[in-house]
């Protein structure tokens, strides 16, 4: 049923073409791909620009009684709508925010004037930043560790086995339905991290909101490098490597781990949106200052030009780790390189 | 792989099993949500302890928690029934279109589904949800709907792909019958049983969605979902922490059961 097989025989035929083509072909593919990369994540961003724009102006109402509340004085809703240029034409509005985005200037934020937008978003990046890498950093060692653990023949068969069923259940349950109540007995019932909230929780609610947001990210990890370890294991590279004296561990870990680096890495780049929308529901939960927090009160407050340079900026960077991803891949995997 | 062989192995004795899970937590969430009213504030009831009248006991606001759940629940599941079957009829028929049309066309769209599979759709949904104050359902199956086809054309292309060389859609060609009827009648069966694997995925998705969106404030204004549910309980986790965890479980109940009910569709024996 799969279309599996075949088209897999096909993909493995490129890279004899990819040859015949040259040096010089292959070295402007293996550029070339990244930029495509890059130019789609451009388009990406703008899209996202767009949408948020014209969400903000044209779908319902005034932008300006929105910000300032039904019982605004018309002469207030006027000066806003000027100062935002509201009442310029929409085409001209959209050309200055397209300017306004390039130069990194939006104005400055509604709900605390004098500080601007992009910076009020430089603020809050590093903590989401900081967040979102350690939690794909702890899913990675353990997802890969675990995948390890359930494709080479360290645990006795059983274990495996039931180790391998708890991912696959694990990987039934959504975060949101399970970080609330693991904070609760974590943090409440045996305190051994600091409460959601704390604001001296330091590096220790830190590494425990990046462990919950890992969660998920860890066992989609574990489970798809099994199966790509299963299959890799039988691989000839691999015997070789075993038959010249590599030890169980040296043949996974350094023959057939990096052949199994690119499905990794998809998973990592596929989930990075959700690894986001992760992020907004945990700083919520813990109360962090950071990206999601900082949409959710420029949403509240009606805070346009932080809700425009925020989401533009979380776009930019989803955008960016994609593209980092996909460049790594090339470099880990040569295969990958040559398959474009 | 026939159309035949597909309608042959759909059987009461391997369905009901798959369907069971989403008929319980429909049954029970009915129940619960019959109790009482999900938006009736009573203050004097505020944190109070399980009992007969309130099973999982209230929140602060003294709404009967068991009620909230059950209605936010049934909606949840609405919605994801509503977006799942969405996405499920618009891609499949762009994609069989797409991929029978193939060219530049077919290219286009297997960009696009990329695109928008690799997007944080949390992300373009609160953006899209800015645009109202409390969003209704309505506009929330919207904002749901804008991403959920693209999987399922994927799917529904790749399929088609295979399925465009095979010699009897070619025979169909050759003895007259047009590009639609051909569709219709000898590529549509044989794709659909797959690109419905999809349907419990893409719901579950939506409920899991749908309640991290109400849970950190783009849910509807009575507060009335998982996620407003989940919201009361983490502002309540000192005095009343049963109601995280039973929480959490309907959350986790609604999309498991809802992944369950769609195997029912898996074109193997077990799945």
């Amino acid at each position: 049923m799969t279309p599996g097989p075949p088209m897999r025989a096909a993909r493995k035929m490129a890279p004899s073409t990819a040859v015949s083509k040259g040096r010089l072909a292959r070295a402007l593919g293996f550029i070339a791909s990244p930029v495509q990369r890059a130019g789609e994540g451009g388009l990406v961003v703008l899209l996202l620009a767009t949408a948020v724009f014209f969400a903000l102006r044209v779908i319902p109402g005034d932008a300006a009684a929105l910000v300032l509340g039904d019982q605004a004085s018309p002469a207030a809703l006027a000066t806003l709508r000027a100062e935002l240029g509201l009442d310029r034409p929409l085409l001209l509005q959209y050309l200055q925010y397209l300017r306004g985005l390039a130069t990194l200037d939006l104005g400055s934020s509604l709900r605390r004037p004098g500080t601007s937008a992009f910076a009020r978003v430089g603020e809050a990046l590093a903590a989401t930043a900081s967040l979102a890498f350690l939690a794909t950093g702890i899913a990675l060692v353990v997802g890969v560790a675990l995948g390890l653990l359930t494709s080479g023949p360290w645990l006795p068969p059983p274990a495996r086995t039931r180790l391998s069923r708890l991912l696959d259940g694990a990987a039934a349950v959504p975060l949101l339905a399970v970080a609330p109540a693991i904070t609760w007995l974590l943090a409440v019932r045996f305190p051994v991290v600091p409460l959601p909230g704390d604001p001296d929780a330091g590096f220790g609610g830190l590494f425990f909101a990046g462990a919950l947001l890992a969660f998920p990210l860890s066992v989609h990890l574990a489970r798809t490098s099994r199966t790509a370890l299963r299959t890799t294991t039988d691989a000839l590279f691999v015997r070789v490597a075993r038959a010249k004296g590599a030890s169980v561990f040296r043949a996974q870990f350094f023959h057939a781990l990096p052949a199994v680096s690119a499905p990794i890495l998809t998973v990592v780049a596929t989930q990075l949106g959700a690894l986001l929308g992760g992020a907004v529901v945990l700083e919520k939960l813990f109360e962090r200052r950071g990206l999601g927090t900082l949409l959710l009160e420029a949403y509240a407050g009606r805070d346009l030009p932080v809700l425009e340079a925020t989401v533009v900026t979380s776009g930019l960077l989803f955008v960016a780790v994609q593209t980092l991803a996909s460049l790594l891949q090339g470099i880990l995997d040569p295969r990958a390189r040559e398959a474009r | 792989m026939t159309s035949a062989a597909q309608k042959a192995d759909f059987s009461w004795k391997r369905s009901a099993p798959r369907l069971l899970p989403l008929a319980l937590v429909v049954a029970l969430a009915l129940v619960a949500a019959s109790r009482g009213s999900a938006t009736y504030l009573v203050p004097e009831d505020a944190f109070a302890a399980p009992s007969l009248r309130h099973p999982f006991g209230c929140a602060e606001t003294g709404i009967d928690f068991a009620a909230l759940l059950g209605v936010g629940l049934l909606r949840g599941l609405g919605l994801a029934v509503v977006v799942a079957l969405f996405g499920f009829s618009v891609g499949t028929t762009v994609g069989v279109g797409a991929a029978l049309r193939g060219g530049a066309l077919e290219r286009v769209l297997l960009r696009t589904c990329d695109l928008l599979q690799a997007f944080p759709s949390f992300l373009l949904a609160m953006v899209l949800l800015s645009a109202v104050r409390a969003p209704s359902r309505v506009h929330l199956a919207c904002v749901f709907a804008v991403t959920a086809w693209a999987p399922f054309a994927r799917l529904a292309a790749m399929e088609t792909r295979v399925l465009r060389g095979a010699a009897f859609v070619e025979a169909s060609l050759a003895l007259g019958r047009g590009l639609l009827g051909t569709a219709r009648v000898h590529i549509l069966p044989n794709v659909l049983p797959t690109v419905a694997v999809q349907l419990g995925a893409s719901a579950a998705a939506t409920i899991v969605g749908e309640a991290g969106l109400a849970f950190v404030g783009f849910g509807p204004r009575d507060g009335v979902s998982l996620g407003g549910a989940l919201d009361q309980a983490v502002a309540g986790v000192f005095r009343a922490p049963l109601l995280l965890g039973v929480a959490g479980l309907a959350v986790f109940l609604g999309s498991a059961a809802l992944v369950r009910a769609s195997t029912v569709f898996s074109p193997r024996k077990r799945g």
